[in-house]
């Protein structure tokens, strides 16, 4: 491997180090659970709903028992002897680890089958029955707000978030949390605008589809379990799994590898409790691996329904704002309802507007269960808000940049919940658009079967908080430096950045430091790697434990009586006689936060603010609709960048990914609630045949203050904008406006053919 | 039910006893432990189980192993070090989780073996079986053309 | 998937006598990909899968009339790569750069290819298009039908389940061919519809026009209320229009996950014109 020969003189901050495990990716060698088998493991398969509601009836596994070399079958009842209490979840204690009385979802787990031989559990999975008395379903989610269809009887929120208390033991809804926020007057404001917008938009259901399927396995002995899995959040897994038995925390062990993708599908807890279970009940090891079918009925993104009104005055400054957001979060809970408080306090957009109305509804129906995909909810909210900004710009008549410009929130200025914007480069990235996008020169639109569009958007996104993370730094007797830490690796390059960020402290080259993966035995507790949070808060806490390790080291040499600059090797030497022992550092962080009010006011609702704009041209085939995007601009505020390439391929990667979240992909359900494309020959991702012509990403010159060596979030914020600026490019070219993700070529025939 | 079948795996002589419905990538993994071919979508679209067959690339999860009796089969742990298309890809940071890397290098040395200076259409084409979830593409075709670039100079 | 039979026969009459004429659950395979999907999805339990890659049917050659000859066996990549196939059927060569991927292409057969019946795959609307023919063998004898009479629906074809194409013959090219298909969601996607034609043409009027869709169909579907207008007419805008308009008021198309089935219309007004254009465009 490549080693960097001398001690960092130059900063590790800037540096585009190239992944620290970028040899072993590239020679097939690196870890993933997938790649694990254990002596004597057994596969599990999992026999799933095939009624979208439905009261389980009987549950026949008697075929699939007899098949030869299952080794058992189990469903609910059995879970429920090890477990009386078998359900997880994140907000809602609401997700049965094998659904129990009901199911609520066409896909959901009723049944397991365990065999040596993966293929033979297949086949008996095959061989269960199972009957229900079928109960009335409901897809839609505003639907969903007075349907007399109720996917839970009873509501069962988790307890660790305050403003869910209220929903305990409510009955007869499907609302998951009501998100309101009130600032000023807006329906006063309204009445004496000089006029006023309104306009519904949707986006649709989708998947995270990472490549490499959620996979666990689960080995145990009589009182201690250890889990591999793909997860994002070890942390979370081992109190989650440690409640669900009654153990101490202590005797449960979270290991996370490499993971193949995450994008969010990997959060909180998964199939962690199935296997967990699983394992206790047969003192086996078990694998429960996911296919890439299989996925699609575990997690996916919220669709949404986001009805949006505005009021300007005579110049088209913007006087008030009212967003109702509805969430369609599926049959269990997962994390929807802080997308829907999270995210839904952000809805009227990085806007200066002083009357502000927000409700923002988080609502269980019939469908797999949704949850974070790459941006928390802000893609949807973004979708909405700036393709209806662009619409009241062309009514008004004003050029599209300078109606944002106008209207745009500004360093110190207060966010809808009162929060003033700090440290957020929204006027700078939006020039840097214009300037990208060479938005003041003529631009050809074309005159034939294909005409050309460009168009612009502007995001922005809170980090979730308040969430701690905790590291810790090791300087070996022999010089060399150790990070532990539980942020997951899943291709964002953390390992490379808290490297780089130990490194930068402790005067090293990024390449010698060693970052150990996620171990609940070995590495200290961190919330989750989710929402672009962990180079901010884990950054912070790798910084202030090697600042600690630092410290410890200097008090260290002036005990043992040696100079300042003595060499590690040597201090640790004359300490125990031989090069033995270590110093280590640790280091928590956890920003100040302020909980909303009754009005969703706070004056301190995030640490910091993600701000990402796109800009788009594109080709629109006027006798197919076929959309074809031919340049692609982001721009973003990151603070500080640490590693300037990986920040470059992040924007890219989270744009191309909303690329296909814009124009293609869509979980297509009958209406029976059955998945008609469970698979990627009928869901498709975008592949190399499905790239802009041109891509352009940047960053603007700017510093998190409170961040890591100036640094802030960057996975998520290249997604914001894409899907608004396409749609608005979309008008700009053929005059066309969708307001129904995603945008098809036979969406925008039909428009063309109106 | 197995049969034992000899073959070449990566240049050595090998021998496996395979059930007749086991896959390539199932037979690598259980019998060899070897993880560089996985599968993913487990229909021949993502390419993320590529292994060459005589040479050929072909999707492992949609290879039967008992077909591959007298075949030479080379994954992506053959040889010794790195070669140039690898070197390009770390040199690039053409990956991200580094799921479907494999299977892109693969692909990446076979395109050049066939066309030693692709125009990025050309490698648009040729990698369009190979998926990326996180998007990697336009550093791929960077890899690619880099790798093009090292192994000219060679 | 369950464990099977897997023989491997060295010799055409061997293969024949391995299979079933009635027996659904025993199949002949050659590069296996699709035979794999459909195991892995459950839509397929062989007993026994008759593997025909020993069988020396590969080669692609040129025969006395200038016709083009492909053993069934014959991998489509070698068929994509063979410098006969471009040099005098370029068209061919053409639509196998996007067929599939370039793994599959690796793996896939000629004859495989044609015997599965998935309307949405590329040759057999081209080779019908092309008046290519097929010869199968079976318990009975051989025989020769055309690739056009091969289809009765999805997924079926007018092979008995005890017969094997053994080679492929496609006429010298000596007009213009083409053959376009059109995606609805991303690139890589199985076609929405495919569309392939073939004509004389010499400057003043369409001469034996051949029209076929697929992927729109649940069979590769000829369409001869446009071939009708095509013929003998000049080559010019209101004549494919009005093609365009007969092609998609003739074919039985319903929606399905790629469009409805008027958008998939508005696909063939579209495609039929602009498949007539890139026969033109190209030399042959």
């Amino acid at each position: 491997m490549k080693r960097s020969a001398s001690p960092a003189e130059t900063s590790q901050i800037g540096r585009s180090v190239e992944r620290l495990e970028s040899w072993l990716k590239v020679g097939g060698k690196a870890e993933y659970v997938h790649n694990l088998r254990l002596p004597g493991m057994l596969y599990a398969k999992i026999f799933r709903a095939s009624v979208a509601h439905g009261r389980i009836r009987e549950i026949d596994t008697s075929a699939a028992q007899a098949v030869a070399g299952v080794y058992r079958v189990f469903s609910g009842k059995d879970i429920a002897k090890l477990i009386p209490e078998p359900f997880f979840g994140p907000a809602f204690h609401d997700q049965p680890i094998l659904a129990m009385d009901k199911v609520r979802y066409v896909g959901e787990p009723v049944a397991v089958v365990l065999a040596s031989d993966p293929h033979v559990a297949e086949e008996a999975a095959h061989q269960i029955v199972a009957r229900y008395e079928e109960l009335p379903a409901v897809y839609d989610e505003v639907e969903a707000m007075s349907s007399k269809a109720i996917v839970h009887d009873t509501l069962k929120p988790a307890g660790t978030f305050p403003d869910l208390k209220h929903l305990k033991g409510k009955k007869d809804t499907n609302v998951a949390l009501d998100f309101r926020l009130r600032r000023g007057d807006a329906e006063r404001a309204m009445s004496a605008a000089a006029r006023t917008f309104e306009h519904r938009f949707r986006t649709q259901q989708v998947m995270h589809t990472p490549l490499e399927p959620l996979v666990t396995v689960a080995e145990s002995t009589e009182d201690t379990l250890t889990i591999h899995t793909a997860s994002q959040s070890p942390s979370f897994v081992r109190i989650e799994i440690a409640r669900l038995l009654g153990w101490p925390e202590n005797r449960v062990r979270v290991r996370v590898p490499y993971l193949g993708g995450g994008f969010g599908a990997k959060l909180y807890i998964k199939l962690e409790a199935l296997a967990a279970a699983l394992s206790l009940l047969t003192r086996r090891p078990v694998k429960v691996a996911l296919t890439m079918e299989e996925q699609f009925f575990h997690i996916t993104k919220h669709a949404s329904t986001f009805r949006i009104k505005t009021g300007v005055d005579e110049e088209g400054r913007i006087l008030a704002r009212q967003c109702e957001v509805w969430w369609n979060g599926g049959a269990y809970a997962d994390i929807g309802p802080r997308v829907t408080q999270k995210s839904g306090f952000t809805a009227p957009g990085p806007y200066d507007i002083d009357n502000v109305f927000i409700d923002s509804y988080a609502l269980y129906t019939n469908l797999p269960p949704a949850g974070a995909l790459r941006g928390f909810g802000i893609p949807q909210l973004v979708w909405a808000y700036e393709s209806h900004t662009d619409m009241i710009a062309r009514a008004l008549g004003q050029d599209p940049v300078a109606f944002r410009r106008r209207n745009l929130l500004r360093e110190g200025r207060p966010q809808a919940t009162g929060t003033p914007l700090r440290d957020a480069a929204t006027g700078k990235v939006l020039d840097r658009l214009e300037e990208l996008m060479e938005w003041k020169k003529p631009f050809d639109r074309g005159n034939g079967v294909v005409r050309r569009g460009r168009g612009i958007a502007i995001g922005f996104k809170a980090c979730i908080s308040n969430t701690t993370s905790l590291a810790e730094v090791r300087i070996n007797a022999d010089g060399g430096v150790t990070v532990y830490c539980s942020t997951a690796d899943m291709g964002q390059g953390s390992d490379t950045a808290m490297a780089q960020i130990a490194g930068e402290v402790l005067a090293l080259p990024a390449e010698d430091v060693r970052v150990v993966h996620s171990d609940t035995e070995v590495t200290p507790f961190d919330m989750a790697t989710l929402g672009s949070r962990s180079l901010f808060h884990m950054g912070n806490a790798v910084r202030l434990a090697a600042q600690d390790a630092l410290q410890k080291m200097g008090k260290l040499r002036e005990e043992l009586g040696l100079p300042a600059d003595a060499a590690v090797k040597d201090v640790f030497k004359k300490k125990f006689g031989m090069q033995a022992g270590s110093v280590v550092g640790t280091g928590s962080f956890i920003p100040s936060y302020t909980p909303p009010d009754a009005n969703g006011l706070t004056e301190n609702a995030t640490p910091f603010w993600m701000i990402g704009g796109s800009g788009v041209e594109l080709e629109v085939d006027t006798e197919t609709g076929r959309v074809r995007v031919t340049r692609l601009v982001n721009v973003a505020d990151v603070g500080t960048p640490i590693n300037p390439k990986i920040v470059e391929t992040q924007l890219s990667g989270a744009a191309i990914m909303q690329l296909g979240f814009t124009l293609f992909e869509k979980m297509l359900f009958d209406e029976q609630g059955q998945l008609r494309n469970p698979s990627l020959a009928e869901y498709k991702i975008p592949g190399m045949l499905d790239l802009p012509g041109e891509i352009v990403n940047e960053t603007v010159s700017a510093e998190q203050r409170s961040g890591p060596f100036g640094a802030k979030g960057v996975g998520e914020t290249g997604t914001f904008g894409v899907s608004p600026a396409v749609a608005n490019a979309l008008e700009d070219a053929v005059g066309v406006r969708l307001t129904s993700l995603p945008l098809t070529a036979e969406a925008v025939f039909g428009g063309l053919a109106k | 039910m197995r049969k034992a079948i000899r073959f070449r795996l990566n240049g050595e002589a090998v021998e496996a006893q395979v059930a007749p419905h086991e896959n390539v990538v199932e037979m690598l993994r259980d019998s060899f432990g070897l993880h560089g071919a996985r599968e993913s979508c487990g229909q021949g679209l993502c390419g993320c189980c590529t292994v060459l067959v005589n040479g050929r690339a072909v999707s492992g999860c949609l290879q039967l192993a008992s077909l591959l009796e007298g075949a030479e089969l080379a994954t992506i742990e053959g040889g010794e070090g790195f070669d140039a298309v690898q070197q390009a890809f770390v040199e690039s940071q053409a990956f991200q989780c580094g799921f479907c890397t494999p299977g892109f290098v693969l692909m990446t040395r076979k395109l050049l073996e066939e066309n030693p200076d692709p125009a990025d259409d050309e490698i648009r084409h040729y990698l369009s079986g190979n998926l990326c979830r996180c998007a990697a593409y336009p550093e791929i075709i960077e890899a690619v053309k880099l790798a093009a670039k090292k192994r000219r100079a060679a | 998937m369950i464990p099977f039979e897997l023989v491997e026969p060295r010799s055409l009459a061997e293969a024949i006598a391995l299979l079933d004429p009635e027996d659904t659950a025993v199949r002949p395979m050659s590069g296996g990909t699709a035979i794999m999907l459909m195991m892995k999805a459950g839509v397929l339990r062989p007993t026994r899968l008759v593997s025909l890659a020993r069988l020396e049917l590969d080669g692609i050659e040129q025969g006395p009339e200038g016709e083009l000859r492909i053993g069934a066996l014959t991998r489509l990549a070698d068929i994509e790569r063979s410098a006969l196939v471009r040099r005098g059927w370029p068209v061919i060569a053409r639509a196998l750069r996007t067929l599939s991927n370039v793994r599959v292409r690796n793996v896939a057969r000629l004859g495989g290819h044609l015997a599965h019946g998935d309307p949405h795959t590329d040759l057999p609307p081209l080779l019908s298009a092309l008046g290519a023919r097929v010869a199968v063998a079976g318990a009975r004898g051989e025989r020769v039908l055309s690739v056009e009479a091969l289809y009765a629906g999805y997924l079926e074809t007018t092979l008995k389940k005890d017969e094997l194409i053994t080679a492929v013959e496609i006429p010298a090219l000596a007009g213009r061919a083409a053959y376009l298909k059109c995606t609805t969601r991303s690139a890589d996607d199985w076609p929405a519809l495919g569309v392939a034609v073939a004509f004389d043409y010499g400057g003043e009027a369409i001469g034996s026009p051949r029209l076929f869709i697929s992927a729109a169909t649940d069979r590769p579907t000829r369409l001869a209320a446009a071939e009708k207008v095509l013929a003998g007419r000049p080559l010019n805008e209101e004549t494919l229009r009005e093609a365009g308009a007969a092609a998609a008021g003739e074919a039985e198309i319903e929606s399905d996950l790629h469009g409805s089935a008027a958008y998939k219309k508005q696909l063939i007004r579209v495609y039929v014109k602009r498949a007539i254009h890139e026969a033109l465009r190209e030399s042959r």
